[in-house]
């Protein structure tokens, strides 16, 4: 990490790329880690917390082994995309943007993955499972 | 420029804003968000208005003002729209105190809103109607709002102490995160998350304090709501009355405002308008001042000791008794100590008393160890002249800010602003310090220099401003050559050696930040170092601003050593203070007269004591006479600051039981042993005497209480301006085989004469960490210590006990603590803290 920070010459405009790239290295931001970030930047820790509470893309707890995401734009909506999220909460025993209790996998939603005609679409670790149903969520889930 | 407003034609400066200029003209726009100290956020939209040729609404607060523009700050429009803004933001604010059907009648018969107690009434707001978001309702007419009420069900925050966070009345204007930011630079709290989840907080929530918050209380004054609010104030009145005065607690010498009810302080604020402090406080300002007059340790009445205890008794029997005692002992053996934290009259009085009435020399007064007291004695035995006046916003104007000798982020916070201003337009700041600051991220060089090699740093840097061409003209300059050749032999591998910087590279650094196109401020306080070292460092730091043709501004401890210091300048006989106490271990100072905070390093019992104090404190309680002096609440008092502005407060309560002022009883006193002259009146006749006597202050006779007008000391003017003697000493403090670590105390400012101010308010001693020293984790390897665990600490002139915190902002070897009194009988005056070699122990 503090690689990563030295490549981005310390400047606090660089404090983004910086979270981006912790997020990518350890699946997400270690609490512990902020102190170091915010040293090398010269800035404050809550200045760092403001910002990465702001952008979904970051989180503070270390996710699941596989990320299941469920999209809930438009198109997919319509064809069932809320029974799909519900199902995988009942299925995983989770809420959206938990983790099940043995850590294989996070349940996220997002609003649109672009591939609107397969739709409804879940995504597991950017595989994309298409026309996806009440029924054949066990057999995605299985694989894993 | 003009513009039309609402179709009036008003003149607007360049770059003003819309919102701005309205206000100017007394033209109301409301809104929440917006702050005159801060940048502008269009947070609220509350502030819209209409722009002729523009699409749409334009939030006025961050609409610079164009030539020919023409704004409309009402319309029904504009009055629909805000109202839906105001519904908006009151649907998540609780608001029955806002749109209440009773509130007309409860404004009437209630001096508060809030009826506590009563079953029938509302407990909603701990705000006492202290509230911009009323005004705004008020304004705007709402009385009913269409959306449902959303209550956001966070907890309310206390852990921290001072002020209360209850974020369930919070708008989000986000005032508190800048005034954090931008003005202060602590940056403690942000926004946290998005959207309808947002909330201001700390970094994984942690404290206040562990955020870093400093507890200026900044962002509790600019909260808009009850948000934030002043724990001590919850349940409290409304004050009924303002009156303005002078913090005593720093050398600064801050206006504030004090908030009275019946007669008694309720809050302080900073002021508005106050000159120094420009709408700011700290801590001691914003939250301490009522712990300073209404401290439990207050004394009461005159009380002698006649036989074996003291016994209270009216002030006429007390003054006999003493006026009787003290005419038994001859001028040679009577001692006068002075306290730096009392008004120049009270000062000017002491003088006259000791040296016509007790015909003795001997007044030994605080601002003797000061930086000023430090430099003029240098500056005096070379034929020197220098200036010491400088306007704190000089600071805010430099380009290169050299710091040492204080954390001022503590110690001096208003200068602390000054500088981050320089900071945030691009000042280069270099700290050059043995520890950590508390916002050294600011510096451009935070320079961690071993204790007592401030001196060579500054003469490396003279040096190498020395080699540059374009100073030939400066040639006859008295003690140039002198200079060139105590610096010439300063060689870059020694001043790495012993001054612990890194790389050569730093050092080229910061000899660039003293490039000739560079207006200098060198920023020197008495802290982290002994008396010697901290002469070399103030003679260095003039030499390397007279070079740079820069400023040095001293930073000075009680809110009047600087007074004192100048008021003193005129005595011929002064007596040092280690003569001083040479002569009371010695026994030659047979009776003792303390107005002000000592520490004796010898055993000294004089046959006749004396204190005249406004607390109580272990002299006092052996002392044969004690006398009540008031607080500089409760007198008229004149202050001068370290900037060498005189300012003037008056008495904004009565005389606290039989406290009188020092000036008064030392007046009476001197009636009482003969001398009619003493025969003052008011505060004021004495100021008369001290500008007609004391050239310092020649002139100066028009010093309002309230009104803050640019009144400065009157300085010697003269072509004597030149280097000063200094010893690039080659040497730097260190522990030894006994005392093997070097003990850094930062905080010997918070008293207010024998007030400790951290012994007063639980919160002010958390904050400081009293108790506390900070252990760099490769000693705590070393003495197997963990965080938490108590140690011992001994010096070779006293033990103390301290829990251990172990921290990396503190150097292998040394540690640093808050002032432990009793470690430190070298500096018996606690304006100057030296360093202390010691040894750690576990052990209670």
């Amino acid at each position: 990490m503090e690689n990563k920070i030295k490549q981005s010459g310390n400047r606090q405009n660089e404090l983004v790329h910086i979270l981006h790239e912790v997020q990518e290295r350890f699946g997400y931001i270690p609490p512990e880690r902020l102190a170091e970030i915010a040293k090398k930047l010269n800035i404050s820790e809550s200045e760092i917390y403001g910002v990465l509470t702001f952008y979904k893309a970051f989180s503070l707890e270390p996710g699941g082994e596989h990320t299941v995401t469920v999209c809930m734009g438009t198109a997919c909506h319509v064809r069932g995309g809320q029974q799909i999220t519900d199902e995988m909460e009942r299925k995983l025993d989770i809420k959206v943007g938990q983790t099940s209790a043995d850590g294989k996998f996070t349940l996220e939603t997002v609003n649109c993955l672009g591939c609107c005609a397969i739709g409804p679409v879940v995504t597991v670790d950017g595989k994309y499972y298409s026309h996806a149903t009440m029924k054949n969520i066990a057999s995605i889930l299985k694989e894993y | 420029m003009k513009i039309t407003l609402d179709g009036k034609q008003i003149e607007v400066e360049e770059g003003q804003t819309v919102l701005d200029a309205a206000r100017e003209n007394d033209i109301y726009i409301p809104s929440l968000c917006d702050n005159p100290h801060l940048s502008p956020f269009s947070g609220c939209r509350l502030c819209l208005v209409e722009i002729k040729g523009q699409r749409g609404y334009a939030p006025s607060c961050s609409t610079i003002a164009r030539e020919g523009m023409e704004v409309k700050s009402d319309s029904p429009k504009l009055r629909k729209i805000r109202i839906r803004i105001l519904e908006l933001i009151l649907s998540e604010h609780p608001s029955a105190c806002l749109i209440c059907q009773e509130k007309e009648n409860c404004d009437e018969y209630k001096s508060t809103i809030r009826k506590v107690g009563e079953t029938t009434g509302c407990v909603l707001c701990p705000n006492n109607g202290r509230c911009d978001l009323q005004k705004v309702a008020d304004a705007l007419g709402v009385d009913s709002i269409r959306f449902p009420a959303i209550y956001r069900d966070i907890e309310v925050n206390k852990k921290d102490p001072f002020f209360d966070r209850n974020y369930n009345l919070c708008i989000l204007c986000g005032r508190c995160v800048r005034v954090c930011h931008e003005i202060r630079g602590t940056s403690t709290i942000t926004f946290v998350n998005r959207g309808s989840d947002a909330v201001i907080g700390t970094a994984l929530d942690k404290t206040l304090q562990d955020a870093g918050c400093q507890f200026c209380g900044a962002c509790v004054d600019v909260c808009p709501t009850g948000a934030l609010t002043e724990r001590s104030l919850k349940y409290e009145k409304i004050a009924d009355e303002t009156k303005e005065t002078i913090c005593p607690l720093c050398s600064m010498g801050c206006r504030l405002d004090v908030g009275k009810y019946e007669g008694r302080i309720l809050s302080s604020q900073p002021s508005e308008d106050g000159k120094v402090n420009q709408g700011q406080a700290c801590v001691k300002g914003r939250f301490l001042l009522k712990n300073t007059v209404y401290s439990g340790q207050r004394i009461k009445r005159p009380m002698i000791r006649r036989k074996k205890d003291l016994e209270p008794v009216s002030w006429d029997e007390a003054l006999d008794f003493v006026a009787e005692k003290l005419k038994g002992f001859p001028g040679d053996k009577v001692g006068f100590i002075q306290s730096s934290q009392v008004s120049c009259e009270d000062m000017f009085v002491f003088e006259q008393f000791v040296r016509d009435v007790l015909k003795s020399d001997q007044i030994a007064a605080e601002s003797e160890n000061s930086v000023y007291g430090i430099l003029k004695e240098l500056a005096d035995e070379s034929g020197v002249i220098l200036p010491m006046n400088h306007k704190i916003k000089e600071i805010s104007q430099a380009d290169t800010i050299f710091l040492s000798g204080a954390d001022i982020v503590s110690s001096h916070p208003i200068v602390w602003l000054a500088v981050l201003k320089a900071v945030k337009t691009g000042a280069g700041l270099i700290i050059a310090a043995p520890f950590e600051f508390s916002l050294s991220r600011y510096a451009t060089l935070d320079l961690r220099i071993k204790p007592g090699s401030e001196a060579m740093l500054l003469g490396y840097l003279a040096k190498q401003v020395l080699g540059r061409e374009d100073l030939s003209e400066k040639e006859t300059v008295k003690g140039l050559e002198d200079l060139k050749k105590s610096v010439e032999d300063l060689r870059i591998e020694d001043v790495l050696k012993l001054t612990g910087i890194p790389n050569e590279e730093t050092l080229t650094h910061a000899e660039k930040l003293f490039r000739p196109d560079r207006s200098v401020v060198l920023l020197l306080g008495a802290g982290f170092a002994g008396k010697e070292k901290i002469k070399n460092t103030l003679a260095a730091g003039w030499n390397l601003a007279r070079l740079t043709r820069g400023r040095l501004f001293l930073l000075g401890s009680g809110v009047n050593e600087r007074g004192q210091f100048e008021i003193r300048k005129i005595y011929d006989k002064k007596i040092d203070l280690s003569e001083f106490i040479r002569k009371a271990a010695e026994g030659k100072i047979e009776a003792l007269y303390m107005t002000g905070p000592i520490t004796l390093a010898v055993k000294f019992d004089p046959a006749f004591l004396v204190v005249q104090d406004s607390y109580w404190s272990d002299m006092a309680k052996k002392a044969h006479a004690v006398f009540p002096a008031s607080t500089f609440a409760e007198d008229e008092c004149s202050f001068v600051n370290t900037e060498g502005r005189v300012q003037r407060s008056g008495s904004i309560i009565p005389h606290y039981e039989e406290s009188k002022p020092d000036w008064w009883i030392i007046s009476r006193l001197a009636q009482k042993m003969g001398a009619r002259s003493f025969s003052f009146k008011k505060s004021s006749d004495i100021f008369n005497r001290i500008e007609k006597e004391i050239p310092a202050f020649t002139g100066i006779t028009n010093v309002s209480f309230t009104k803050e007008e640019d009144l400065f000391i009157k300085e010697e003017q003269g072509d004597k301006i030149g280097f000063l003697p200094a010893v690039y000493d080659r040497t730097v403090s260190s522990g030894e085989k006994r005392y093997p670590f070097l003990l850094v105390q930062d905080g010997g400012y918070d008293s207010y004469r024998n007030l400790d101010l951290t012994k007063e308010n639980k919160g002010f001693a958390k904050i400081r960490e009293t108790g506390i020293i900070l252990l760099n984790p490769e000693d705590a390897v070393v003495l197997e210590l963990k965080n938490g665990e108590s140690v011992k600490i001994n010096s070779e002139s006293g033990e103390s006990h301290a829990v251990v915190k172990i921290s990396e902002a503190v150097p292998a070897g040394i540690v640093k603590t808050h002032f432990l009194r009793r470690l430190s009988p070298d500096s018996i005056f606690v304006s100057m803290l030296a360093v202390l070699p010691v040894n750690i122990k576990r052990g209670e």
